[in-house]
């Protein structure tokens, strides 16, 4: 499998999205991030993050309908793509591993 | 649902992120942004949000913007960029030389522009100054000659302006002397006494910081000062509405002036300079002869007079009409020999150089030295594109492998001459930036030595276009003799490298070499010649003592009155050797009178500069007495004169001692006033010639009267001091005259200093002179040096096969230096009549000057010579003592 490397950033906007499922666009990515992580973020580095993820496959996005808000236009919605999913379980299971072998050596 | 009331994210941020956008998210981001922006309203202030909406949208651009990049610049363009950048690098040598000599180029021209645009741009900063013009009298003398003055009598203006209904207003502005100024008796300085009409500041547009403009000079007793002089002496500008203590009495008391306005500094581009300004209603309770002059004046020479027409068109109508209308008012018993004319208020500053009491270019700057500024500016430009077109002519024929390579897959010619105009883009590009740091760097500098006020931003538009125009046209064109050169060659030539450096393309580039070197020998040849010409001004023997001596200025009547104890007073400390006083010394600045002399009962006679001297005077200035006798102390000596050995010849006296001479008239300035009796003096004695003005002008003959004659008022006391220790001796002057006259300062000035004041502007041009010449010299050598490079190069071979059969290294670098020193001497014969014929041209401009020798040309020559050869000669000796080992061995 062709190794791909996910960002710190990006992970933490990959698991929003999937957190998110279903309701997940810039704005409400952005403020859950901001809720969760407590950092200051910007709008333009959510896109940014979002587009290098879909470019990396990891993420795909279709528009919604139009609806009253926004002045009428539409948002782009992104759902997790199952490449995406793997990745995060595969950085999850690593990361499991590494922490399971330090506290067995604390333990021992 | 968008309404009034609801926030509105900034319209600008809005356009920007629409302008770069890609459209395939821009309806998202907009949505987001917007949804956001509302978000943050309500969550913090209008404010944030705002500002958050345009951080954002400023940190969209980097991801977002891909839409245009690729249509905007084609491959091929960037294609070229990418090569026009990997030479630059390649050849760091040539690079470094290029860019430094067209940098220096630009650099030089710039600056010259700007200083050349200031000068133009003397006195246009009034809204009306195309409708401004300043009234000249053009007097016929008795002798046939002209005189030409920019003062006028008083009444010349406002009754212009009364009668004649082209004419929209009028001004005069006069000074009468100086007086000294300031609250506290520790800080007070000598002012110029400028007296105008009210109206001065609607005339002209000088702003005021406080004051009304329309009335502030209407009320006696008050003053406009300008913000610097507010400074000065009360180190706030905050000064409206107090008083300002002068040593103008009236009534036996200083008079205190009430600050009625505060001006802002007039910019230095402006003829007239004042810091003060007095309402002309002061003055006639002071002085009784201040309103006959004001009331009934149509004669005298007192007042600038300016004229604001309604339409320019009617100045030649108006200026008859002035001529009659003073005719009409001139008084029965004078001759009416005048002409007025109108002088545009933007010629002043350059065009007046023969109208007394002008008062403008006070550096003698003219048409002339803006016409060489301008000549040099063009000339440095022409030098660093010269060189830039020889450099990469040259550099062009090392690159004929990637022509060729570009030839054969198919490159047209006009991407080959693209290729070439590219690199020049770069290369300039890259000069105008380094040029305009410099120049950034160079500003304070440049402004303190030129005493103006140059930056980029005072230039017009249109200027700067036409810099920026003429810097890449240059550059442009000097790519193209290259880029032609290379469009021209089969790819086979190309490809074999068998364009030569050596003979058959040189001819051109032979020419460049040369028009270098004439460039710069005219300039060093010119340069040694002002140096020289400075030189000689500076230790000509004028006739008279001038170091060593210290002139006090007399300012107030306690200095003047009793002058024998006074001198005496002066002379007490050791070191003063002597004391004299005089109502002039040579080296004169402020006006001196010049009286018309003549032998008793001649009609005519000769003009003279007329001063009043003690029998010190003489001793202090080491003249020396020919015939007769100096003055007696006493005032038995007020009808004996003394005359100079050239006023003798003049009135063609032979045994001048004992004759009886007539001054019928004295002229101050531009003002001739004819004496009620006709003065009538015996000469007693005859002195050597010295030059009591700069070397500028001839020499004039003088006529010494005694001190008390009636005529004029001693001015000057001069002390010969013989001491180590100036400050020192300066303290007890102070001393000396605080006793005398707590009330005015003591104002001294050292004669030589006086002397040297007056080729200040000679000097500082040669210094312009120096540095340019050294500018033009530095950029052919550094020329030169890549040239010869170049020929080396391309001849390793050469020179590796005749080190084999036995050349030396002096046979090679002979050989090779040869060719180019040939170039040096051709330029030495080019440039030598050229030099001369400028030179002669500025040597007009003084009455004494030198004949520039020979030796002045060949001097410049050698050392032009000189450092050509040196520069030749460092890269050839390097490549001739390479072992032919080294260049023969790789092929």
């Amino acid at each position: 499998m062709k190794r791909v490397s996910l960002g710190e950033f990006e992970e933490i906007v990959l698991l929003t999205v999937m957190l998110l499922e279903g309701n997940a666009y810039g704005v409400t990515i952005l403020h859950q991030i901001i809720e969760q992580t407590g950092r200051s973020v910007r709008l333009n580095q959510v896109h940014a993050s979002l587009q290098r993820l879909e470019d990396k496959g990891m993420i795909k996005s279709k528009m919604s309908a139009p609806t009253h808000e926004r002045g009428g236009r539409r948002k782009r919605l992104f759902t997790i793509t199952f490449y995406g999913q793997k990745t995060l379980e595969e950085i999850q299971s690593v990361r499991a591993n590494l922490w399971g072998m330090i506290s067995g050596l604390r333990n021992s | 649902m968008e309404d009034n009331h609801t926030p509105q994210p900034p319209a600008w941020a809005k356009k920007l992120l629409r302008l770069y956008c890609d459209p395939r998210f821009l309806e998202e981001v907009e949505g987001d942004l917007e949804e956001e922006f509302l978000y943050q309203c309500k969550k913090s202030s209008v404010s944030k949000a705002r500002w958050d909406y345009c951080r954002t949208v400023l940190g969209f651009i980097k991801p977002f913007a891909k839409r245009k990049k690729s249509n905007l610049v084609s491959p091929m363009l960037s294609n070229h960029f990418k090569i026009s950048f990997r030479q630059l690098m390649k050849n760091k040598t040539f690079s470094f030389i290029n860019i430094f000599g067209l940098t220096l180029g630009f650099l030089c021209f710039i600056l010259l522009s700007l200083y050349i645009h200031d000068e133009l741009s003397f006195d246009l900063f009034h809204k009306d100054s195309s409708r401004i013009y300043r009234v000249l009298q053009h007097e016929k003398m008795d002798d046939g000659a002209m005189r030409h003055v920019a003062t006028t009598a008083a009444l010349v203006g406002p009754e212009a302006a009364a009668q004649f209904p082209e004419i929209e207003s009028s001004l005069r502005i006069s000074s009468i002397g100086r007086l000294t100024m300031g609250n506290d008796p520790a800080n007070r300085g000598y002012e110029v006494i400028t007296i105008t009409d009210p109206n001065i500041f609607s005339f002209f547009d000088f702003p005021l910081l406080a004051g009304d403009p329309k009335t502030a000079l209407v009320p006696p007793d008050v003053v406009v000062v300008s913000e610097s002089l507010a400074r000065k002496y009360f180190g706030t500008t905050d000064v409206l509405g107090k008083r300002i203590w002068t040593s103008v009495v009236r009534n036996d008391k200083p008079v205190e002036f009430t600050i009625a306005g505060v001006m802002k500094d007039f910019p230095k581009n402006s003829f007239l300079q004042f810091d003060v300004i007095f309402s002309d209603s002061s003055w006639p309770s002071m002085f009784p002869w201040y309103q006959d002059l004001i009331s009934s004046d149509w004669v005298s020479n007192s007042y600038l007079t300016f004229l604001k027409l309604r339409d320019p068109v009617t100045q030649q109508a108006v200026e008859p009409r002035i001529t009659q209308l003073v005719k009409d008012h001139y008084p029965a018993t004078r001759a009416f020999k005048s002409e007025f004319t109108l002088q545009p208020l933007a010629d002043i500053h350059l065009n007046s150089a023969n109208i007394q009491d002008s008062d403008a270019a006070p550096n003698g700057m003219n048409s002339f030295y803006l016409y060489m500024f301008a000549g040099i500016g063009f000339l440095l430009l022409l030098i660093a594109c010269l060189n830039y077109m020889n450099l990469s002519t040259a550099a062009a024929l090392k690159r004929t492998r990637e022509i060729g390579t570009r030839k054969t897959l198919g490159a047209q010619r006009v991407q080959l001459i693209t290729q070439f105009i590219t690199d020049s883009v770069v290369l300039s590009a890259i000069a105008l930036v380094l040029a305009l740091v410099i120049l950034q760097i160079i500003f304070p500098a440049v402004n303190q030595f030129t005493d103006k006020e140059l930056a980029l931003t005072s230039l017009p538009l249109s200027w700067a276009a036409g810099i920026l125009s003429v810097l890449f046209i240059a550059a442009l064109l000097a790519a193209l003799y290259p880029a032609f050169i290379t469009a021209r060659m089969t790819p086979a030539e190309a490809l074999k490298k068998e364009i030569r450096v050596g003979n058959s393309r040189l001819p051109l580039r032979k020419m460049l070499v040369v028009a270098q070197f004439t460039i710069s020998i005219i300039m060093i040849s010119s340069t040694l010649v002002i140096y020289e010409q400075l030189d000689y001004l500076r230790n000509k023997d004028i006739g008279i003592e001038t170091e060593n001596l210290v002139v006090i200025d007399i300012n107030s009547g306690r200095l003047r009155r009793n002058f024998e104890s006074i001198k005496a007073e002066f002379g007490s400390p050791a070191e003063v050797i002597s004391v004299s006083t005089s109502t002039r010394v040579p080296g004169e600045w402020k006006s001196f009178p010049v009286a018309t002399v003549r032998p008793q009962g001649e009609p005519t006679g000769k003009e003279m500069i007329y001063v009043g001297i003690d029998n010190d005077f003489l001793a202090t200035y080491d003249i020396k007495l020919k015939e007769g006798r100096n003055f007696n102390t006493g005032p038995a000596d007020s009808t004996k004169v003394i005359l100079t050995e050239l006023a003798v010849k003049q009135l063609g006296l032979t045994n001048p001692v004992g004759q009886i001479v007539e001054i019928p008239v004295v002229r101050w300035g531009g003002s001739i006033e004819p004496l009620e009796n006709v003065f009538r003096a015996e000469v007693v004695g005859v002195v050597e010639d010295f030059h009591f003005e700069s070397l500028r002008t001839d020499m004039k003959p003088i006529i010494f009267v005694a001190p008390n004659t009636p005529v004029q008022r001693i001015d000057y006391y001069t002390l010969n001091v013989k001491t180590n220790n100036w400050p020192g001796v300066i303290e007890k002057l102070q001393a000396i005259n605080n006793k005398i006259d707590p009330e005015n300062p003591l104002e001294y000035t050292f004669l030589d200093n006086r002397f040297e004041g007056f080729y200040k502007a000679d000097a500082q041009r040669g210094q312009i002179f120096l540095a340019f010449s050294l500018v033009v010299v530095l950029i052919a050598c550094m020329g030169l040096f890549a040239l010869v490079s170049f020929a080396v190069e391309t001849r390793v071979k050469e020179i590796g096969i005749r080190k084999v059969l036995g050349a030396s290294v002096n046979n090679i670098v002979g050989m090779i230096s040869k060719e180019f020193l040939i170039l040096i001497i051709i330029a030495g014969v080019l440039a030598v009549p050229v030099a001369y014929l400028f030179m002669q041209q500025w040597l007009q401009d003084f009455a004494y000057r030198i004949s520039p020798g020979a030796g002045v040309f060949i001097l410049a020559g050698l050392i032009i010579g000189l450092i050509a050869a040196i520069t030749i000669g460092l890269r050839t000796v390097k490549a001739a003592a390479v072992n032919p080992v080294k260049s023969l061995r790789s092929e």
